[in-house]
């Protein structure tokens, strides 16, 4: 492989990674409740901030703040917003997080502007590394690596662990699982815990890659990540991830692939690529079992 | 032992201490009325079967006991306790299991899964992995396919497997909704069987079947559910071969029959 290629590829494993934890942290939420869940931007972008509150401090001490605020504003915004709507139609949910999203979103506007704040919450992975000829950036390459830890680290808790097993089962199908004893609460909240995990790392690579944060930063990764959990096939996890990671190397292989002058027209050609995905598997590629399976 | 027409009292030494009590319970799903004051007692160790053709409310009534349905009207009591209006997980740990219709394994889960979910109730870990074993010695079939999804399980193997996992919970009542429905004969033998084997364990059964026969060989007591309401009911002796059993099934039958001399007393409303 030439020096290039290796390059393309450690660009396309890093971004799709990204979209495939956003893709996941969505996908959770919508396998045990059925909420494609918008707040998720702001599960993201709050966290980032929390950094640039923190820049100056260890990097230990930000991240570990930015992990603590996702998961405690992902439990709230559970326990605040969808909890008591859970018994309504599904489409108020919806809407509610259309609501918690935009609320947070004008509220950092409020709190911190609209305008780009710079963000380095991984400066020491500023160097290059050279293998050979080769030179690939650090950051890129602890991206694929977090994501592949979170990834084992995740299909091991969901296989392995008494929760896993619970969060598996109201996946496929809560009023049953519920009748075994299964607590609704506590699993849709680990469901909130685990997403806003995967938020906070997405915030802490994704702005370390691009050195800034702005309120919309959330928003412009789940928008693509909603896709990415559609064609994957709505509920399940494994599409989630997969899809995820193929929107992102698609993304960045247009880039590095398509002739200069339609470069700015990239996302055009990927979601047509996506529309295509969709006209010829309209139920993903790796649809959930029992979606209408119902008591 | 007599055979009660309508809602009228059931009445047999049972009553001292039912487990399960349903008193007066309707159901309205918008205008549509599927149960207008049902009664229905469950006693300890005893089968118990509810009857009635499509459409009868039979699975409206198991809703309500097992808390899926909230009803318009009327009480369900457990060991004596109001069980209505508790969240869904509650039913189990009270004692109840129920195993609704249709079956629902956990199909992309593996046959241990699902039976170690069967227990999520339970935390003696010990004595669950020997409830794992007893029944994976009940049916070996189950055994053979101990790791494969459930899905891949046929009716008959599924229908075993929900069995199965409702008791990992030891239960003090099993609901089983249905249980024969598209199974052959054999297969439906089996299940009525392990039926048996269940309350000689002292588990209280309460079952819904559309298949009346079946029905009324394995239960101490029938009750015919049509039209949303209890037309008869009483104990196996009193309901072989009584004469209003199949206008009580049918129920359209009924004005008809009662023209020719509708001798039997009290109807049901």
């Amino acid at each position: 492989m030439t020096a290039n290629a290796i390059q393309i590829l450690v660009d396309a494993l890093s971004v799709g990674g990204l979209y495939a934890l956003t893709s996941l942290g969505i996908g959770l939420i919508f396998s045990v409740m059925r909420l494609a869940n918008f707040a998720h931007a702001e599960f993201v972008t709050v966290p980032a901030y929390v950094m640039f509150a923190l820049s100056g401090h260890p990097a230990l001490m930000s991240i570990g703040a930015a992990v603590l605020t996702a998961v405690a504003l992902a439990l709230a915004v559970e326990r605040i917003a969808f909890r008591p709507l859970r018994r309504v139609d599904p489409a108020a949910m919806l809407v509610a997080s259309f609501a918690v999203s935009m609320l947070l979103q004008k509220l950092l506007v409020f709190a911190v502007g609209s305008r780009i704040v710079p963000l380095d919450p991984l400066p020491m992975l500023g160097e290059a590394i050279r293998f050979g000829g080769v030179q690939v950036s650090a950051l890129k390459l602890v991206t694929i690596l977090a994501c592949v830890v979170l990834l084992a680290a995740l299909t091991w808790f969901l296989r392995r662990t008494r929760f896993g097993l619970e969060m598996r089962a109201a996946a496929e199908n809560f009023t049953m699982s519920r009748l075994l004893g299964v607590r609704a609460n506590r699993v849709i909240a680990i469901a909130f815990a685990l997403s806003g995990v995967l938020a906070a790392v997405v915030a802490v690579l994704f702005s370390a890659q691009t050195g800034f944060v702005q309120p919309r930063l959330g928003v412009q990764l789940v928008i693509v990540g909603f896709v990415a959990t559609v064609i994957g096939g709505l509920g399940s996890l494994f599409g989630a991830a997969v899809g995820g990671l193929a929107v992102g190397a698609a993304a960045t292989l247009l880039q590095a692939f398509l002739p200069p002058e339609l470069r700015p027209f990239r996302e055009a050609f990927l979601f047509a690529a996506v529309i295509l995905v969709l006209l010829v598997r309209p139920q993903g590629l790796f649809p959930a079992r029992g979606l209408k399976e119902r008591v | 032992m007599t055979a009660h027409i309508g809602t009228a009292d059931i009445g047999t030494a049972d009553r001292s201490a039912p487990l399960l009590e349903v008193e007066a319970v309707s159901v309205r799903y918008g205008a549509v009325t599927a149960l207008t004051a049902v009664d229905l007692a469950v006693g300890p160790g005893e089968i118990v079967a509810v009857v009635g053709p499509n459409g009868a409310g039979k699975s409206s009534l198991m809703g309500v006991i097992a808390g899926i349905v909230a009803p318009a009207a009327g009480r369900v009591r457990f060991r004596g306790e109001d069980i209505l209006g508790q969240p869904l997980e509650r039913t189990v740990r009270r004692g109840i299991a129920f195993v609704p219709e249709g079956r629902h394994v956990l199909s992309g889960l593996t046959v241990l899964e699902n039976l170690v979910l069967g227990a999520t109730v339970r935390a003696d870990r010990a004595a669950v992995a020997a409830d794992i074993d007893f029944f994976l010695d009940l049916f070996p079939v189950l055994r053979e396919r101990r790791d494969q999804p459930a899905g891949r399980l046929s009716g008959g193997e599924q229908q075993m497997l929900v069995i199965a996992r409702a008791l990992m919970s030891r239960p003090a009542l099993l609901i089983l909704d249905e249980p024969s429905l598209g199974l052959a004969p054999r297969i439906t033998d089996r299940v009525y069987e392990t039926v048996a084997e269940v309350r000689g364990r002292g588990v209280s059964i309460l079952v819904v079947e559309q298949n009346a026969a079946r029905a009324l060989k394995a239960a101490d007591r029938t009750y015919v559910l049509n039209g949303g309401a209890v037309r008869l009911s009483g104990t196996r002796e009193a309901l072989a071969g009584h004469p209003r059993f199949e206008v009580a099934y049918f129920g359209l039958a009924d004005a008809e029959h009662e023209g020719a001399g509708g001798q039997e007393g009290q109807e049901g409303k």
